[in-house]
C-alpha cells in the first residue's frame, strides 16, 4: 500500500501544475481576453496573484516532492527504521524565518498597487476632480446619475443630472472615478475584468476609480449576498471612446427632456409609435 | 391557478367557468391556442423523418422530426396540430421534446398515426418561450398565474401588482385605455424606481417583448375570468346558493340548478364570447396611435414665472391637488385622513387614507423626493396628469386643463425636489 500512497500524493502536485498551466486555455482562469485584466491596475493585481500563486506552488510542489521521497523510501526499504526527532532549533529557525521573509517581501512589495487603489491622496488627479457619475446599489439593480454635459457632479440631485439603470457608459483610455453609495443593504461593486470591487455601504459615498485599457462591455455584478435577488443584480459597464461616450450622453439627455413631440433618439423608447415625427 | 371569486361560485357554476378558460387558455403548464387574442402565439411547422417503432404497451409514440431546429428548444406541454396524413386536423399534447435529437413524444391515440412525410405545427411556441422566461424572473414576486402573490410577494411593499385586473399604472395610453406593449416593455427594462420592481436590461429585446407577450396574455385570461365571475356571482356564488335555499329562500336545490343549466345552455357561451372579446380588443385598441397621450404643445419653457403659475393650480381648487399631495407637496394632504368607501364593495376600508384598486392602502407620493416611479421625463409626469394613474386615485385633468396649464403644473413638481426646502 505503501507505493499507493506515493501515487496519491504525486498525484496532486501534478494536477495542481497542470490545471493552473491549462486555466486560461479552458477559461477557468480570470475572466477577459486569455486572463488579461482590462485595466492597468487590473494587470498589476495580477501580477502579484501570480506571484503569490508561484510562491506557493513552489512550497506545496516541494512538500509533495519531500512527502512522496520519504513515502517511496519507506515503502521500498523495510530495514531503515524512521527516527523521532524532537526539537531542532535550527529546523524551526528555517520554517519560520523563510516564510516570514516571503510575507514581509510581498507586504512591502504590493504597498503601492494598494495605495494607487484604495489611498484617496494616490488617486488620479483627472479622476478625482470629476467623478462621472454616482452610483446606487439598490435591491436588486444599479441605478447611475451623471452630471449634464459639461456640469460636475454634485453631492445633491440636480434638475438636469441625467439617470440610467444598469448600463453605466464609461470613456476609454482615461481613469475614471464614481460616487459608490447604496439605498439599502450592502452591497458590493465588483467589476471582474477590471479586477474592482468596492463594497457599497448604505450612509456611506465611496470614490471608487478605474481605467479601462481595451473599449468593450463587461459585467457589473454585486459581490454581496445582499438578498434573494441578488444573483440578479447585474448592469454593463460599456467602455468606449471618448466621442462615443459624449454621443451617448446627448442621447441621454435628449431622452430624458423628451416632451412627447418631436423626434427622440430610437434607442430608449424606440417601439413607440410617437418616436417617430408627428 | 384560479380566482378566488371562481372558487367561491357553488361547485355547478364554478365547473364550466373553470373547463371554458382551460379550453381557451389552457393553464401555465399546458398552453392552449385560441383564435382572436391579441397574442402572438407563434407557430412553428414541422415535417415527420422518422417514426420509431413501439411496443403495444408503451402510451407514447415517438418520432424524429425536422423544421423545429430554431423555433425554441423547450416544447414539451404544447399542443401538436397535424396537418397532413391520418390524423390531420387532430390535437396531440407533446409529452416529450429532445432539441438534440429532433424527437418528439405524443400519447398514443386511434386517431393518429404518424408516417414520414407527416406534416403538423406545433402551437404557442412563443408565448412558451415568454412563459419560460417569466417563470425565471417574474414568478417569484407576481405569482405562477400573474395574480402577484408569488413567494417573495408578502415582503414586499408596495406588493407586486395582480396582473388579472389588467390594470397597469404607468403608461402612455389615455385614462380610458389599456396599457402599450411599449410601455410594460419599458417597465420590464427600466424597473420601476422606488419600488421592488428592479431593472431587466440585461435581457434581449426579444426576450423583454416574449415576457410582455405572456404577461399580457395572463391579463386577458385573468380578465375573462373576472367578467365570467361577476357574471355568475349574484345568482350563483355558494353564499346566494345557501340563501336562496334556506327557509326563507324558499327554492330547493332543483330548481337552483334547473335554472343555471339553462343559463349556462342558452346565456354562457356569449357570455364567453363576449368576455374574452372584449377584453382582446382593448387591448389591440390600446397599441394604435390614438390611444396615446400626446400633448398638443411642446413643454412650456421652464422658467421662474411657469413654475409660479404650476403652484397656484397645484393650490387652486381646480385641481385640487393639495388635498392628497399636500399644501408643500409631501404626500400628506387632509384626504389622507378620512376614511374613504370601497368603490368595489361600497364598504369603508378599515384604514384612513386613499387606497388604489387592488385594494392597497395608497399614500399620495411626496413630491419632494425625486423618484419616479413612472419615468422621470416630463412626458411622464405630463401623461401621469393628463391621463391619472390607473388603478388609483390619481385623475385625469387632461379634459379640464388646457396644455398650458398642464405643462406649467409639470415645470412646478418637478421642481420640487429641488428647491431647497430639503
Ligand atoms: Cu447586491
Amino acid at each position: 500500500m505503501g507505493k499507493g500512497w506515493c501515487l496519491f500524493f504525486l498525484f496532486w502536485p501534478i494536477a495542481a501544475v497542470v490545471s493552473c498551466a491549462m486555466a486560461p486555455w479552458i477559461g477557468w482562469s480570470f475572466p477577459y481576453d486569455n486572463a488579461q485584466a482590462a485595466s492597468n491596475l487590473g494587470i498589476r493585481i495580477d501580477g502579484l496573484f501570480y506571484l503569490i500563486l508561484i510562491v506557493t506552488a513552489i512550497v506545496f510542489v516541494g512538500t509533495q516532492a519531500a512527502i512522496v521521497y520519504a513515502l517511496w523510501r519507506g515503502a521500498n526499504n523495510r530495514e531503515e527504521r524512521a527516527d523521532c526527532v524532537h526539537g531542532n532549533h535550527k529546523l524551526e529557525l528555517v520554517w519560520s524565518i523563510i516564510p516570514g521573509v516571503i510575507l514581509l517581501f510581498l507586504a512591502i512589495y504590493q504597498m503601492n498597487i494598494w495605495a494607487d487603489f484604495r489611498i484617496k491622496k494616490f488617486y488620479p488627479e483627472v479622476a478625482v476632480k470629476a467623478p462621472i457619475a454616482e452610483v446606487t446599489a439598490r435591491q436588486f439593480e444599479w441605478r447611475f446619475r451623471y452630471p449634464a454635459i459639461g456640469k460636475k457632479l454634485q453631492q445633491k440631485p440636480q434638475p438636469d443630472d441625467l439617470h440610467s439603470v444598469n448600463e453605466l457608459h464609461v470613456p476609454f483610455g482615461k481613469p475614471v472615478m464614481i460616487q459608490l453609495r447604496s439605498d439599502d443593504v450592502q452591497h458590493s461593486f465588483f467589476l471582474p475584468a477590471l479586477r474592482i470591487k468596492q463594497d457599497a455601504l448604505p450612509g456611506l459615498q465611496i470614490p471608487v476609480w478605474f481605467e479601462a485599457n481595451k473599449p468593450g462591455t463587461y459585467d457589473l455584478v454585486c459581490a454581496e449576498l445582499c438578498g434573494w435577488g441578488h444573483y440578479k443584480m447585474k448592469a454593463h459597464v460599456i467602455v468606449q471612446p471618448e466621442e462615443e461616450y459624449q454621443e451617448y450622453l446627448k442621447t441621454l439627455t435628449e431622452q430624458q427632456f423628451y416632451d412627447g413631440l418631436g423626434k427622440i433618439a430610437a434607442t430608449e423608447n424606440g417601439s413607440e409609435s410617437e418616436a417617430t415625427e408627428k | 391557478m384560479f380566482a378566488k371569486k371562481t372558487n367561491e361560485l357553488m361547485p355547478e357554476a364554478a365547473k364550466p367557468v373553470k373547463e371554458a378558460l382551460v379550453k381557451q387558455f389552457g393553464n401555465p403548464f399546458a398552453l392552449t391556442q385560441f383564435e382572436g387574442l391579441p397574442t402572438k402565439f407563434g407557430d412553428v411547422e414541422g415535417t415527420v423523418k422518422t417514426v420509431e417503432a413501439s411496443g403495444a404497451d408503451q402510451p407514447l409514440i415517438r418520432f424524429q422530426a425536422t423544421g423545429l431546429a430554431d423555433s425554441y428548444d423547450k416544447l414539451q406541454g404544447l399542443p401538436l396540430e397535424w396537418t397532413s396524413g391520418k390524423g390531420q386536423g387532430h390535437i396531440s399534447r407533446i409529452k416529450e421534446y429532445n432539441f438534440e435529437t429532433g424527437t418528439i413524444a405524443v400519447e398514443k391515440s386511434a386517431e393518429i398515426d404518424p408516417q414520414p412525410g407527416d406534416t403538423f405545427k406545433v402551437e404557442c411556441v412563443r408565448l412558451q418561450f415568454g412563459r419560460d422566461l417569466y417563470n425565471r424572473h417574474c414568478m417569484h414576486c407576481h405569482g405562477m398565474s400573474g395574480e402577484g402573490t408569488g413567494p417573495t410577494s408578502r415582503y414586499l411593499n408596495p406588493p407586486p401588482r395582480d396582473f388579472r385586473l389588467g390594470i397597469y399604472k404607468y403608461t402612455s395610453t389615455k385614462s380610458t385605455s389599456k396599457a402599450q406593449e411599449a410601455d410594460l416593455e419599458r417597465t420590464v427594462k427600466e424597473g420601476i424606481a422606488g419600488t421592488y420592481m428592479p431593472s431587466f436590461k440585461l435581457l434581449t429585446e426579444d426576450e423583454v417583448s416574449a415576457i410582455v407577450n405572456y404577461v399580457i396574455w395572463l391579463s386577458i385570461r385573468g380578465e375573462t375570468e373576472k367578467k365570467l365571475d361577476d357574471e355568475l356571482f349574484l345568482d350563483y356564488s355558494q353564499e346566494v346558493y345557501d340563501e336562496r335555499t334556506s327557509e326563507e329562500g324558499g327554492e330547493t336545490r332543483e330548481e337552483v340548478l334547473e335554472e343555471l343549466k339553462e343559463f349556462m345552455e342558452l346565456d354562457f357561451p356569449d357570455t364567453l364570447e363576449f368576455a374574452t372579446d372584449s377584453v382582446s380588443e382593448a387591448w389591440e385598441e390600446a397599441n394604435e396611435e390614438d390611444a396615446l397621450v400626446i400633448p398638443k404643445m411642446p413643454r412650456v419653457p421652464d422658467t421662474p414665472e411657469s413654475r409660479e403659475r404650476g403652484r397656484k393650480l397645484y393650490l387652486s381648487q381646480k385641481t385640487k391637488c393639495a388635498s392628497c399631495h399636500g399644501p408643500q407637496g409631501r404626500g400628506n394632504g387632509t384626504a389622507t385622513q378620512d376614511f374613504w368607501t370601497n368603490p368595489a364593495t361600497n364598504e369603508k376600508y378599515k384604514n384612513r387614507g386613499l387606497h388604489d384598486i387592488w385594494g392597497n392602502q395608497l399614500p399620495p407620493r411626496d413630491l419632494h423626493r425625486g423618484i419616479y416611479r413612472g419615468g422621470r421625463r416630463p412626458i411622464d409626469t405630463y401623461r401621469r396628469l393628463a391621463a391619472g394613474i390607473k388603478g388609483t386615485p390619481m385623475p385625469a385633468f387632461g379634459g379640464s386643463l388646457s396644455d398650458e396649464e398642464l405643462w406649467d403644473l409639470v415645470n412646478y413638481v418637478m421642481s420640487l425636489p429641488y428647491d431647497g426646502n430639503r
